[in-house]
């Protein structure tokens, strides 16, 4: 059987710049994975490919989500089917309330699932229990989405959408970085709590510190395009005390 | 097509028949603009105030000044979905010509409905008074036609502080073939301290060519508010030119807010004089233009006397080949210090060939003043876009959020419990025509 998300020899460009070059990466269902890498190893395009972001163009290789292509898809389409971005920024949208946007979101994730839309007061009432079990203020419902969020509030922000659109595959774009304390470890709850057997998650980080909190199965590195090494959560350790350079002068 | 007459024939034939004729004074008056007209024509790109809208399209075409009264037999039936609230008082006018059969305008304390054929000798001078009279003549050579020929509209007075239901004038076009030119007059009077909401609403009910040339006078006394909305939303064939000239007085307070989307091709000039120390005007709209359309709005705001207050907000959203304009001009007189005075204009570009064109103007003789003015262009940004997208909403919808979203503030700013989702109900729709096409496409 093949792994929830199965990436093979991918090779990518940004806007006419190759930035992967044959990366190859596999993660189960119900495993947590980290992908560490140094500034512009290529961590950030392998988020957006995912997603499926304009400009990011597969130029080899493939891309197999629940053992099908995506390359080709709209991001709308592979939201719905089940893959969600946590975004390193998030994007400030004035004039969206986030309960509105969210719900718009929600229910066309689930009307491609074929189950009946929310009306605003069953999306209120999930939307409520999930803030309480992410132990978020409720206000971020009537906020607009991201607009005068702090560097945590968004990160936090990011969470619960995860936890509202129950993605299958969960990719998280440098969610540790730019926090504090208390905040990395609300993100790192909310993560450990959206642990599943059936679900997959990417964790992409520049350092180790999240790593404490949510313990990865398997940690790659990523350098200048490809995973040079793959190992358990004591890579991560190794990392952070002896530096990315040893793998950079590998690749 | 049957040739039409030259304008100074139809004028000829028609003088006796239109309203008030007998009386010197305003046949004179209506001779005297329409020897002006002559002289000047229509409005061309060479007048500084008309750079931007090129009425060349229609100038060569044979309107009837004239037309012919009757219009198709409308019923109640086809007013209801353009009224703003069953209990709202409503003058109806078809065809440019009122209707007292579908209106509502009884009298009510503090409150007078009457329209332009019933009005009394010191009404007429108050609806002669020409409009837009800061402008050089060729500039305002279209008032001048519509006070030759003008030949109906309403006269509302409202006294005291009696707290009033909305008060709608609803213009209905049902043209009859041919290219008929309604010259609509209106007259709109506060008395001190009234306080009131006027909705003018202009719909085309047919596909037919027609051009509604409207003058709108407005007078406001000491300490009244007025809430004035228009909503242009005229037929696809249609010509809309309209010229809404204001005056407040000392503490008066004047609310305008005017929402586009009709027409193929429109103007909409707003003239706002404070002419009394401590006069506020609030003016806002919303362009929403799309298809070949081409909508233009124009302000002039004129700060006369100490301590006036001017707020200006006015947003554009343009699509397919459509084509926007805002041109806002504000003058501060010598003696208007500490006048407060802001302007700003921000247009979205949903398409490639899509245009606007902006022209903020400030003319200050003060010199104790806080004026401020802006104009933004922009497309949608791609990264929110990306962003909806990205959680599952499809590309249609996120683009009608962020549009919607663009525009949410001013329509949620809209004073009036009925007014503001009357205005909403159409903005809705526009953008719910905009979705399916971006569907389709």
């Amino acid at each position: 059987m093949t792994a929830l998300l199965e990436i093979q020899d991918l090779h990518a460009e940004v806007d006419g710049r190759a930035i992967l070059h044959g990366l190859t990466l596999s993660v189960p269902a119900g495993e947590v994975h980290a992908i560490m890498g140094p500034n512009g190893s290529g961590k950030s395009t392998l988020a957006y490919v995912l997603a499926g972001r304009d400009g990011y163009k597969v130029t080899k290789g493939r891309v197999l989500y629940a053992g099908r292509e995506i390359a080709a898809l709209a991001p709308e389409e592979r939201a719905r089917q089940g893959v969600f971005l946590a975004f390193q920024y998030p994007v400030e949208i004035p004039g969206v309330a986030n309960a509105s946007f969210l719900r718009a979101a929600v229910n066309a994730v689930r009307k491609s699932r074929g189950e009946p839309e929310l009306d605003a007061m069953e999306f209120l009432k999930l939307a409520r229990e999930t803030l309480k079990l992410l132990r978020i203020d409720e206000k971020f419902l009537s906020r607009a989405v991201n607009v005068g969020f702090s560097g945590g509030e968004k990160k936090r922000n990011e969470i619960f959408q995860m936890a509202m659109l129950d993605p299958r595959l969960a990719v998280l774009d440098e969610t540790d970085s730019g926090l504090d304390i208390d905040a990395l470890r609300i993100v790192a709850d909310g993560v450990n709590a959206l642990r599943r057997s059936d679900r997959g998650m990417l964790l992409i980080t520049h350092y180790q510190r999240l790593l404490s909190y949510v313990v990865p199965d398997r940690v790659h590195v990523l350098a200048k395009g490809r995973i040079v090494t793959s190992g358990g959560p004591e890579l991560a350790q190794e990392l952070e005390a002896k530096g990315y350079a040893q793998f950079e002068a590998a690749a | 097509m049957t040739s039409v007459p030259s304008i100074a024939d139809q004028f000829t034939s028609a003088r006796t028949g239109l309203p008030g004729a007998g009386r010197g004074w305003l046949d004179a008056l209506r001779r005297e603009a329409l020897e002006r007209f002559e002289r000047n024509g229509f409005p061309t790109p060479k007048v500084e105030t008309w750079k931007f809208t090129d009425l060349h399209r229609i100038a060569g075409l044979g309107f009837d000044n004239m037309p012919a009264a009757v219009g198709r037999a409308l019923t109640q039936a086809d007013i209801t979905p353009h009224r703003l609230a069953p209990d709202c008082r409503l003058a109806v006018f078809v065809n440019g010509m009122f209707r007292p059969d579908l209106s509502d305008v009884e009298r009510t304390e503090g409150l007078r409905i009457r329209n332009f054929a019933a009005a009394d000798e010191a009404e007429l001078h108050a609806l002669a008074t020409p409009p837009l009279a800061a402008l050089e003549p060729r500039a305002r050579s279209l008032a001048d036609l519509n006070t030759a020929f003008m030949r109906d509209g309403a006269v509302i007075d409202i006294e005291g502080c009696a707290a009033l239901a909305p008060v709608q004038l609803l213009f209905i076009a049902s043209p009859q073939g041919g290219r008929p030119v309604y010259h609509v007059r209106n007259l709109i009077r506060l008395g001190e301290h009234a306080s009131a909401t006027v909705v003018e609403t202009y719909v085309g009910h047919d596909s037919g060519a027609y051009w509604t040339n409207a003058v709108t006078r407005v007078e406001i006394a000491d300490g009244a508010v007025l809430r004035h909305c228009r909503l242009q939303a005229e037929g696809a064939a249609a010509v809309h030119v309209a010229a809404s000239s204001v005056r407040v007085a000392r503490a008066a307070t004047y609310h305008m807010f005017a929402a586009g989307l009709g027409g193929e091709i429109a103007r909409n000039e707003i003239e706002v004089e404070l002419v009394a120390p401590d006069a506020t005007a609030e003016l806002a709209g919303l362009t929403l233009a799309r298809g070949r359309q081409h909508l233009d709005t124009t302000t002039r705001l004129a700060h006369t006397q100490p301590h006036g207050t001017s707020r200006q907000q006015f947003r554009n959203v343009v699509d397919d080949h459509a084509h926007a304009v805002f041109q806002g001009a504000v003058t501060v007189a010598r003696d208007a210090q500490k006048t407060d005075a802001q302007q700003q204009s921000r247009s979205l570009l949903l398409s490639a060939s899509a245009a606007v064109d902006t022209k903020p103007e400030l003319e200050i003789l003060a010199d104790d003043v806080k004026c401020s003015h802006g104009a933004a262009i922009g497309d949608l940004e791609p990264e929110q876009l990306f962003y909806l997208r990205s959680r599952g909403v499809g590309e249609a919808d996120a683009r009608a959020l962020l549009i919607a979203a663009f525009i949410g503030d001013l329509v949620d700013g809209i004073e009036g419990k009925t007014v503001q989702p009357y205005i909403r109900r159409h903005v809705d729709a526009w953008l719910g025509d905009l979705k399916l096409q971006e569907r389709g496409a």
